[in-house]
């Protein structure tokens, strides 16, 4: 596995610097950097674990750079660095693809935790995982990824290891009902009509 | 051993309030300084590295914002004693922070914060104490 590293994309000099003392002590090279164009700059060279990205920046704004990460670089795990109160950009970037968000002001506890959960997460491989804890720790990436069958398939295995667990229960029914409303989105869209008329026998 | 990395909220950024926000934050801990009015951040240094929040700390509300709840230490520096006072028992009674510091002007109420389970500072009495202190040092 390639060296984890971090990326902190924010306009603030005080929130690069802040975020760069909490995540010290996780002893993962921390890199900074001062705008959307910079961070995909930086993001052509380094490839990186995880990107704490702010939504409100000069230029280029956080939701941009994350459309471009999703494009380019889909396997780059990004956390939203937002305002208090900035709910709809927040839930706009979720849907996006973010696996996580992060509201300011933050603790260096808040950063820290956050981290080491993505990354932890990243470590882990299905074939490997056998505890509930770990079933509930991996349930949330492909959920992240919208990959929702993968995501079933995860949850349905959590259910069977800790059949007494209702976190896992309760995403499975979200995640059954995400699947009902692409179907109920699906029946909505028009309907193909063949533009020639069928000639029996012609097939 | 001198902590460092702490979460500390400090309500008030006049001169003291900023005072200790720059210092504490070049000390490495995170700062959120809160004030009524954005007019008290320019006391702030260019080195600051906390957040802002401008805002009446009387409201629970502005607490939640800052995240008092998580906080390891509230320091109290408003100019106005009883707002000290209320802020710093909203911190301790509701948000449970674990250290809750309160300047107090008027050295008569330290007797009653002190029964409220509030660490106080009155710079009166210190002033009084070290000009006591420098009279019997020449003598």
């Amino acid at each position: 596995m390639s060296e984890k590293s971090i990326l902190v994309v924010d306009g603030e000099q005080n929130v690069r610097t802040m975020m760069t003392q909490a995540l010290e002590p996780l002893g993962i090279p921390v890199q900074t950097a001062i705008n959307g164009e910079d961070a995909l700059k930086k993001m052509e060279t380094t490839t990186y674990s995880v990107v704490f990205l702010d939504l409100k920046m000069p230029g280029m704004d956080g939701l941009k750079v994350l459309r471009h990460i999703q494009q380019e670089r889909p396997g780059v795990r990004v956390v939203i660095v937002s305002a208090h109160g900035s709910v709809e950009s927040v839930a706009e970037a979720m849907k996006l693809g973010a696996v996580d968000f992060l509201e300011k002001p933050f603790t260096p506890t808040e950063v820290r935790d956050l981290a080491t959960q993505i990354l932890e997460r990243e470590v882990l491989e299905t074939s490997q995982v056998i505890h509930f804890p770990d079933w509930a720790t991996l349930m949330h990436e492909p959920v992240s990824d919208r990959s929702i069958a993968c995501a079933r398939d995860i949850v349905c295995r959590a259910v069977s290891t800790g059949p007494s667990r209702a976190e896992a229960y309760t995403l499975l029914a979200s995640l059954f009902e995400v699947g009902f409303q692409r179907l109920e989105e699906m029946k909505q869209l028009p309907k193909v009509k063949p533009t020639e008329p069928f000639i029996e026998g012609e097939l | 051993m001198k902590k460092t990395g702490l979460y500390i909220v400090i309500v008030g950024c006049g001169r003291l309030g900023a005072h200790l926000a720059n210092r504490l934050s070049s000390e490495g801990h995170s700062v959120v300084a809160i004030d009524l009015s954005e007019s008290a951040f320019p006391g702030l240094s260019a080195d600051f590295s906390g957040f802002r929040i401008e805002g009446d700390a009387t409201q629970t509300a502005v607490l939640r914002e800052a995240k008092v709840h998580k906080a390891d230490v509230l320091i109290a520096t408003t100019h106005d004693d009883n707002v000290n006072l209320m802020v710093a028992q909203v911190a301790k009674k509701i948000f449970n922070t674990p250290k809750v510091l309160a300047r107090v002007f008027d050295p008569r109420r330290e007797t009653a914060y002190a029964q409220l389970g509030i660490r106080t500072i009155c710079p009166t009495s210190v002033a009084a104490g070290l000009f006591f202190d420098a009279i019997s040092e020449d003598e």
